[in-house]
């Protein structure tokens, strides 16, 4: 594995899943989330949600070094799609257990798959454009 | 794809009975110390089906994710797949942590739960 590689990789896609996140939770669903005002705290608790981006970057990049023979945007976008698509069915069983709204899930919904899609992207743009496939 | 099918089929029946052990069973206590984050039960079993549909989706992405770039691993890869897309999933939680006002020890008890599916 091209740690250098790896490493700029993670850095980017935690910066753009952070500012993703920041600006299509907090601002564009800030109107949504504030119709379900008792699930959600009054203010985030950042240092949480900073550490759990990093989790979120640090594990996106690796699937994406170790596990997309192909490599390229192209390939980890795929990957990050799918991935997103976990979380698309988690937020289908929270819907069904948590009181949200409609709106919410769709936002979440297509929040994920476009956060991951993107940061699968960058990943494999940055990661796998003269590397070896890693396996 | 006859094996897909039956990859994704086992891996939707065993995601839902063990949903359904330890989130359902093993943690009711624990969920009903926090009842207020979640709908009454009956208003829960009317929207049942999209928590079906919601494993179902989550089987199939993982087979597809599987059979995309593990399936040479055989089952030591598929544990593996399994342990980091789980440690992405507790990335995603420590973000609920952030903004849900769920105790810790929920979101670790839930945690420790996903980990063993």
């Amino acid at each position: 594995m091209d740690w250098k590689k790896f490493f700029i990789a993670f850095v980017a896609a935690f910066g753009f899943l952070f500012l993703f996140g920041f600006i299509w939770y907090g601002m564009l669903m800030h109107g949504a989330h504030q119709e379900v005002p008792t699930l959600l705290r009054s203010k985030p608790d950042f240092p949480w949600l900073i550490f759990g981006h990093i989790v979120m970057a640090f594990f996106l990049t690796l699937l994406c070094a170790k596990f997309v023979p192909a490599g390229g945007a192209g390939g980890c976008a795929k990957l990050g799609i799918l991935v997103a698509l976990i979380y698309a069915g988690a937020d289908l069983i929270t819907f069904a257990v948590q009181p949200l709204t409609t709106k919410i899930l769709c936002g979440w919904i297509v929040g994920d798959l476009v956060q991951f899609a993107i940061a699968g992207a960058i990943i494999g743009a940055i990661y796998k454009s003269s590397s070896p496939v890693a396996r | 794809m006859k094996r897909f099918i039956f990859a994704f089929t086992a891996a939707f029946i065993f995601i839902f009975l063990w949903g359904w052990f330890y989130n359902g069973v093993l943690l009711k206590d624990v969920f009903s110390e926090v009842q207020s984050l979640f709908r009454p039960r009956e208003e829960m079993m009317g929207l049942f089906h999209w928590i079906v549909i919601g494993q179902a989706g989550l089987a199939l992405a993982f087979v597809m994710i599987y059979a995309s770039g593990f399936a040479g691993g055989g089952i030591a890869a598929g544990v593996r797949l399994g342990i980091m897309l789980e440690i992405l999933a507790v990335g995603a939680r420590c973000a609920i942590y952030a903004t849900q006002p769920f105790p810790a020890k929920f979101l670790v008890l839930i945690s420790v739960g996903a980990s063993s599916r």
